[in-house]
This record gives structure tokens, C-alpha cells and sequence, in this order.
């Protein structure tokens, strides 16, 4: 992108950020941040969960205000404080968990958040004017929650480029995306970039995302701008080193930063590491244990059928076995039916039929805590939701799941909540300022490990982890795959949830990939590569 | 003999259809916006005192009714800001209010004397005649404020940009905030249409069906609105029916021991919220209540 340089260079930027600062409470998210984006550009924004993205895009759209800093729009100063004003000054955003309504129309969406009459006639055809300019094709008298996540996406787009922003910012774009519709969205913004001179910032936390389709990337680490540079002068492992700051040596960490994708399937076993890091130790494939060898499994799921409350199949005759000692990964772009096998398996929702077996003996599913007596630990998707109770202790927490063990006939033994909390503490690393905190107060990383070592404390036969290292920093996820590794190595038999291909490809011995709540297709983690686990997520045979 | 039956209970049933007619144009707006306040109770109560109270002292019922309209926005405009600007429940803030209004007009109604204040009939002239439906065109004339009032608020909610913005507040406010629409300002709006709309609901019940005042003579005819958004399937026009059909029990109720049928007059009191408990039953599985209806929205860090 040499050319573009060339011309933008000793212009005004489109968009620049000065000494950005903003702090919640004693958390500072941003650090005197400066950002400049130029016209024509597509800039990367990585870091870590955490490190201040997410605020520092709240501050230009106007939902946060910044406590110091400035920012400039095509070299003059503009103050914004309502997504109305980031609207005016050429700001739009796609939002990584979307902004629309469902129960309302795409028209109705599009035109929703401007000022106003609403003219239906107007709108329609502008929808219809800049899905036909861009390839967004999308009817727009339809109601969104009728809408794949892909057509949803495409109706954001829609949306943010309708007002012609000047500054287009993308936060996590592809989390909810197969491989082809990633790639039509960074067509889309090439012909935005490019042809019509916006900027683009484009949030990630995907290496390979990054360095495929930037021009210039910044790092973000603990709310401090520790790195920017252009894309083609900089390597994939110089920017994990960056986002983390350290030397990324573990093959759990490439796959959680995202590194081990690529084009080729030969080379999906941590390519840009072997090349780019000195002396990357392969770390040995989780142990390989074969369901047939093992007789039973210890978790046989059968004819799982769940049909949600609007009566769109959710779980659609779900089948899967997960032997013990072994780590099965369940694969999929989220929202065909994760989150509904992982509220399934802990107890929140009963199926309209199937069976789940546990060591051979059916589960009766609709007794509540019956998966949990049957020997089934599960770490949940959205641990606030239904894992822990954010306002009570670290030991409550702790010994939540099983209160008869701690308790008398009328009152709880406190001594001995109090040693198990402090056991398990220990044993499972779990940083708190003390066993009666509250969990409020300790990191996601360590909140997690509350969860986790709750659940293994139980002895489970299996255990279930959806999505375990969502919205935790590099150092917690390995620290999360080496105790599922150890879990698996112990006898548990381990059914990983993820919609991350590389965190899959890393701990698995054999992978599930499910498609709008069906299994698609089992292949061992060996014959697994990127290309033929895309055509399994699409729904299609491989 | 029947069709002079039929026509009486018909009447009946219109008049008492009215004052509900009002409330659940307001309540249905509320909640579409995603606000549930039990309040309208209060709102309706205190429209009724307020129209009284008014109307005898000008002697004017119609300066009484656009009075009681006025008194229920100004107890909408506490509901409004308590729950949805200092965010307290909005349960308990409707409980209570509820429970003000009930013994703030017990309490003004015995220290002081009211004179009797109705609104005129208006009588469409030829149309009145029709047997059965003659009836229609032969009401107080606050009545026909509904041909005005029920076409505004489908229009204002179906429409209008602030329509939309009220569907998506109460649908997603999260989506709403970061859309740039101002939550929690659209929700006290739609609580102040609420609360006109209430006032007028019972008004209507003082200055227009009774002329007078009588200790909580709502009788918990916000509830049954309430009840009615729900058995409309938060609806205009099934709301209206809802309406209806809560107004024809009420009249049905008052009816019977004229038409010779005996039945213990507690048990008649209390059929229809019988009423209201079974469409409840029924309409329990409808997905089409306002996903964030009475769930407060407060700007999070996350």
C-alpha cells in the first residue's frame, strides 16, 4: 500500500486521537493513548481482551467520556459526547455484538438513531442503493431476527455506511462469521478504503485477521499505545511479542493469540512460530484416546433435539460421544447451538428429545442438579450468567455446587468452607486478596479458575468447557489449556465448546464441528485442517 | 324484549369500556417502550378526583376533564423520574404511588364537598336511531376523543421516528444507547403519554359516567388495562378488544340481576379479574411482549 502513502502522506489525518485517558474507578483502561488514522487506510487495533480497545472506541462514538485528550477529525477538534455527534463528525461503527433490534425490520434498523422524519420509501431504497454498491445484498422489509449472523452483519454495514462516514471502525468483526463471509467482509472494506478515500479501524484480536488485511497496525497493551507500525514492515510474532509484552513461547499461546491459522493445512501446527520465533517447543497433541477403545463413553449424547421458544430448531438430533481421558472439541461459528448444548448439559434447559448418557446410565434431565449428581462438571459460556455470584466470597463461590458437603443438618461448617476454599486457592493458583473477598473483585482470569477449581473439585466424570478462555488475557489462557490438559490426562473425559479454530486445533484429539445444531462431521485433530473444518462449519460435507 | 336487552347491556358495556379505552392507549405505549407501571392505577384514581375537584370548583366539567388529564402526567411525572431517572423499582414506586392516591383522595374527599359535574350528552342525530348499535352515537361527548385519540397513538408508535425509537427502547436498550437514542428519556416520555391518557381514562369515569367522586372509584380498573396490553398481545387493536371485553363483563355483571338471574353480588365483584387472571393464563406464551419490558436500563461499563 505504498501508493496510498504516498499520497496521503503530508495531509491531514482523517482522524487523530491525542493523549486519550479514561479510568473506572482505580482500572485505568486508557493511558494517554494517541491514534492517527489517515485517509484511505485500513488500521489495525489489536491487543488483548482488556487492554483498552473497546473503551477507547466508546470514547469516539460518544458513549464514554474520556477524562483527558483530545480528538481531531480531518485536523480540526471536535468534542463528541453522543453517538448522534460521532454520526455528524463522520464516526460510524460496527459493533462487535450488534446494535440492532430484532424484532424490528432491516429498514427500521438503518434509519433507527438519526434525527428526523422517517420516510420508509427513502430508506428502503438507500438500503437497497448501498447493499447494491458494496455486494450487501439484504431485503430490506425483513425482520432481522429472520436474519443468519452473516446477512445481520451485512445489515450494520449497511447501516454505518449509509451515513458515509469519513471513519469507519470495526470492533471484532469475524467473531461471529464463517471463513467466506470474513473474507466478502474484507472485500467490502477494501472498496470502502480504497475506492472512496475512508479510514478504516479495524479491531481484533486476531493475528492472521491483522496482518491480512491492514495497512498500518497499532498494539494496545494494558491501555497504553506500546506499538505502531506499518503492516508490511512488521511480522506476526513481533506483534504477539508486543500485544503481550514478552516473548510468546508456547504453542498454547500462538493458538490463543491466533497465530496458527493459515492457508495451508500442512503448516496449521504453529507455521508463523516455527518460522518466526526461536525455539518454539511443540507441545505433545492432548493424549489420544479412541471412544471405541475405551468401551463406553463417558458422555454419550443421542437424538439431542431442543426447539427454541419461536420455534427455530436449535439442537437438531445431536449426536456426540466423549470418552474418557480424552478432549473432544465441539466446533462451530457462534450461534448454531452451542450455547444451547451448553445450557443443556448444565441443566438449564431440558431437551424435547435425546438422551445423555453419563458412564452408561441415562440422565434424568428433568430433575434439577441431576446432570451435576450424575458426575458432570461444566464450565459455563457466560460465567456471570449462571458460573458464579459476582457480590459473594471467593469460598462461598467456591463451595457453591456442593453445599451438602459443607453443611450440617441447619448450618453450614464454616471451618471447613473456610480449609477447602484455602485448599483449593493453592492448588488451582487462584490470586485473591483473601478467601473472603468478593469475587467482584478479583481478574476474569482468576474468576475463571474459581469455576474451574470448583468444578474439578467435585471429581467429575466429565467435564464441559464452552468457550473457557473468552475475555481472558494470553497468561490465563494457557494456564486454562494446561489444566484442561491435566483434567484429560487425570481420566476426566473433557467436551471443549469453542468457536476458535486455533484454541480447537491446539487441545483436541478429535474435533465436532456443528452447523446450525447438527453435528456435521468428527475428524481426528491429524486429518483436521482450517480448509475441510470451513466447509464442515458451512454445513457441508467434507 | 331481547334487542332492548341487548341494547341496554351494549350501552353499559360502551360506557364502561371507555375509561379503560383511555388507559390502555397510554399503558400500551408505556410498555411498548418498555415500562411497566403499575401506576396507571394511580394515575387514573387521581385523574378522577382531579376532574371532580376542578370541575365543581369552575363549575366547567370540561375544564375537569383536560384537569384530570393534567393530574395524571403530573403523577406520571414522578413514577417517570423515580424509576427512570434515579432508578428505583419500578414496582414499588407504582405500589406506592398507588397507595398514596387512594388515601390522599379518601382523605381530600371527606374534608371537603364536592357539587355534582357531568359533561353533556351528544347525540348524533339519525344515526342514535338504529336499533342495537344506535347506542354508539348516543354517549357523553368525551367518548368521541377516542375516534382521536386511538388512530394518534397507533400512528404515534407505528409512524413516527419516536414510535420507532420507543419499539426499540423497549425491545433492546442496550442496541437503543449505542444507536444513539436516549433511553431513559424516551421511557419518561412514554410514561407522560401514559399518564394524559390515564387522566382522561378516569376523568371520563368522574365527570362523564357519574358526575361525582366516590372513595377509589377505579376500583382497580388500571389493573384490568393492564391485563388488557397483555391479553392484546401488546397490540392496539387487541388491546381495544381486551377493552371490550373486560368492559361488556363489567356491564354483564351489573346487568343480570335485572335480567332476573341471581348470583351473590361478592362473586360478581370479583368476575372480571377472574376474567383477567385466565386471558393471563392464556396469553402467558405470546412472544410478542417488548423483550426489556420492566427491566431498568442504566449505562454499564461493559
Amino acid at each position: 500500500m505504498s501508493h496510498d502513502r504516498a499520497r496521503t502522506d503530508g495531509l491531514v489525518p482523517a482522524l487523530e486521537l491525542r493523549g486519550i485517558s479514561k479510568r473506572y474507578g482505580p482500572v485505568v483502561a486508557c493511558d494517554a493513548v494517541d491514534l492517527t488514522v489517515q485517509r484511505g487506510e485500513v488500521h489495525g487495533l489489536l491487543g488483548e481482551n482488556g487492554a483498552g480497545k473497546s473503551t477507547l472506541m466508546k470514547v469516539l462514538m460518544g458513549l464514554v467520556h474520556a477524562d483527558a485528550g483530545e480528538v481531531h477529525r480531518d485536523g480540526r477538534r471536535v468534542e463528541i459526547d453522543t453517538p448522534l455527534q460521532a454520526a455528524e463528525h463522520g464516526l460510524g461503527m460496527v459493533h462487535q455484538h450488534f446494535s440492532l433490534i430484532e424484532p424490528l425490520t432491516v429498514w427500521e434498523n438503518v434509519a433507527l438513531g438519526e434525527p428526523g422524519r422517517i420516510d420508509k420509501d427513502a430508506v428502503c431504497a438507500d438500503v437497497e442503493a448501498v447493499g447494491k454498491r458494496y455486494g450487501l445484498v439484504v431485503d430490506p422489509t425483513r425482520t432481522v431476527e429472520r436474519l443468519s449472523a452473516g446477512e445481520r452483519q451485512r445489515v450494520e454495514l449497511i447501516k454505518a455506511l449509509r451515513r458515509d462516514p469519513r471513519v469507519l471502525i470495526l470492533d471484532e468483526p469475524t467473531s461471529v462469521l464463517t471463513i467466506a463471509e470474513s473474507a466478502a467482509l474484507f472485500d467490502v472494506l477494501r472498496t470502502a478504503v480504497a475506492a472512496e478515500g475512508r479510514g478504516v479501524i479495524l479491531i481484533s484480536h486476531k493475528l492472521a485477521e491483522i496482518t491480512a488485511a491492514t495497512d498500518v497496525v497499532s498494539v494496545l497493551r494494558r491501555g497504553r499505545l506500546a506499538f505502531s507500525c506499518r503492516t508490511a514492515d512488521t511480522s506476526a510474532p513481533e506483534l504477539a511479542r508486543q500485544m503481550v509484552g514478552r516473548d510468546v513461547s508456547l504453542h498454547a499461546e500462538g493458538a490463543a493469540l491466533g497465530l496458527v491459522v493459515t492457508d495451508d493445512p500442512a503448516k496449521h501446527l504453529s507455521p508463523v512460530l516455527a518460522g518466526g520465533l526461536d525455539a518454539v517447543p511443540a507441545e505433545p497433541p492432548a493424549p489420544q484416546v479412541s471412544a471405541d477403545v475405551q468401551g463406553t463413553a463417558a458422555l454419550a449424547l443421542h437424538g439431542l433435539c431442543v426447539t427454541g421458544p419461536d420455534g427455530r430448531v436449535l439442537l437438531d438430533s445431536l449426536d456426540l460421544e466423549v470418552a474418557t481421558g480424552e478432549i473432544v472439541a465441539l466446533y462451530g461459528v457462534e450461534g448454531n447451538g452451542q450455547a444451547t448444548l451448553g445450557d443443556l448439559l448444565s441443566g438449564l434447559l431440558e431437551p424435547d428429545a435425546g438422551t445423555v448418557r453419563v458412564d452408561g446410565t441415562d440422565v434424568v434431565l428433568d430433575r434439577p442438579g441431576a446432570l451435576h449428581e450424575a458426575g458432570v462438571g461444566v464450565i459455563p459460556e457466560d460465567r456471570h450468567r449462571s458460573g458464579v455470584v459476582l457480590d459473594m466470597s471467593v469460598a462461598e463461590n467456591l463451595v457453591m455446587t456442593d453445599l451438602r458437603r459443607y453443611s450440617g443438618r441447619l448450618l453450614m461448617r464454616r471451618a471447613q468452607v473456610r480449609a477447602q476454599a484455602q485448599e483449593l486457592i493453592e492448588r488451582f493458583a487462584i490470586r485473591t486478596p483473601s478467601i473472603d473477598a468478593p469475587l467482584r473483585t478479583l481478574s476474569g482470569g482468576n474468576q475463571q479458575r474459581v469455576v474451574l477449581a470448583r468444578e474439578l473439585s467435585a471429581g467429575p466424570t466429565v467435564l464441559v468447557a464452552a468457550q473457557p478462555t473468552h475475555g481472558l488475557d494470553v497468561g490465563a489462557i494457557e494456564d486454562m489449556y494446561a489444566r484442561l490438559r491435566e483434567a484429560a490426562a487425570s481420566g476426566v473425559a473433557v467436551l471443549l465448546i469453542s468457536t476458535e479454530l486455533e484454541e480447537v486445533m491446539a487441545l483436541a484429539s478429535r474435533i465436532a464441528v456443528i452447523s446450525s445444531g447438527r453435528i456435521t462431521g468428527v475428524l481426528d485433530v491429524a486429518e483436521a485442517s482450517p480448509q475441510r473444518l470451513g466447509m464442515l462449519v458451512g454445513g457441508e460435507a467434507a | 324484549m331481547w334487542l332492548d336487552d341487548g341494547g341496554t347491556v351494549l350501552a353499559s358495556a360502551l360506557r364502561l369500556t371507555a375509561p379503560l379505552a383511555f388507559a390502555a392507549c397510554g399503558e400500551y405505549l408505556a410498555e411498548r417502550a418498555g415500562t411497566l407501571n403499575i401506576s396507571v392505577e394511580g394515575m387514573m384514581l387521581s385523574g378522577a378526583f382531579g376532574a371532580i375537584a376542578v370541575g365543581s370548583a369552575t363549575g366547567s366539567p370540561t375544564v375537569g376533564l383536560f384537569a384530570g388529564a393534567l393530574v395524571g402526567l403530573l403523577v406520571a411525572l414522578v413514577h417517570a423520574n423515580l424509576s427512570h431517572r434515579i432508578q428505583i423499582n419500578t414496582f414499588v414506586v407504582g405500589l406506592v404511588i398507588n397507595i398514596f392516591v387512594l388515601g390522599m383522595t379518601s382523605f381530600l374527599l371527606q374534608t371537603t364537598e364536592f357539587s355534582r359535574s357531568q359533561v353533556g350528552v351528544l347525540r348524533v342525530p339519525g344515526l342514535a336511531e338504529i336499533p342495537l348499535l344506535g347506542v354508539l352515537f348516543e354517549q357523553r361527548w368525551p367518548f368521541y376523543l377516542l375516534l382521536l385519540v386511538v388512530p394518534l397513538t397507533w400512528f404515534l408508535v407505528n409512524r413516527t421516528r419516536w414510535g420507532l425509537e420507543l419499539r426499540a427502547v423497549g425491545e433492546n436498550p442496550q442496541a437503543a444507547d449505542v444507536s444513539g437514542i436516549k433511553v431513559n428519556v424516551r421511557r419518561r416520555q412514554a410514561l407522560m403519554w401514559c399518564g394524559v391518557m390515564s387522566g382522561l381514562g378516569g376523568a371520563y369515569l368522574s365527570v362523564g359516567l357519574v358526575g361525582s367522586f366516590n372513595n377509589n372509584m377505579t376500583a382497580g380498573r388500571g389493573f384490568i388495562v393492564i391485563a388488557a396490553v397483555i391479553f392484546g398481545a401488546w397490540r392496539l387493536k387487541g388491546t381495544l378488544l381486551g377493552c371490550f371485553l373486560f368492559g361488556a363483563a363489567d356491564a354483564l355483571r351489573l346487568a343480570l340481576p335485572s335480567l332476573g338471574v341471581e348470583l351473590n353480588a361478592q362473586l360478581l365483584v370479583a368476575a372480571p379479574y377472574l376474567l383477567a387472571l385466565a386471558v393471563m393464563v392464556v396469553m402467558a406464551k405470546s412472544q410478542r411482549e417488548p423483550r426489556a419490558l420492566s427491566k431498568p436500563f442504566e449505562r454499564g461499563l461493559v
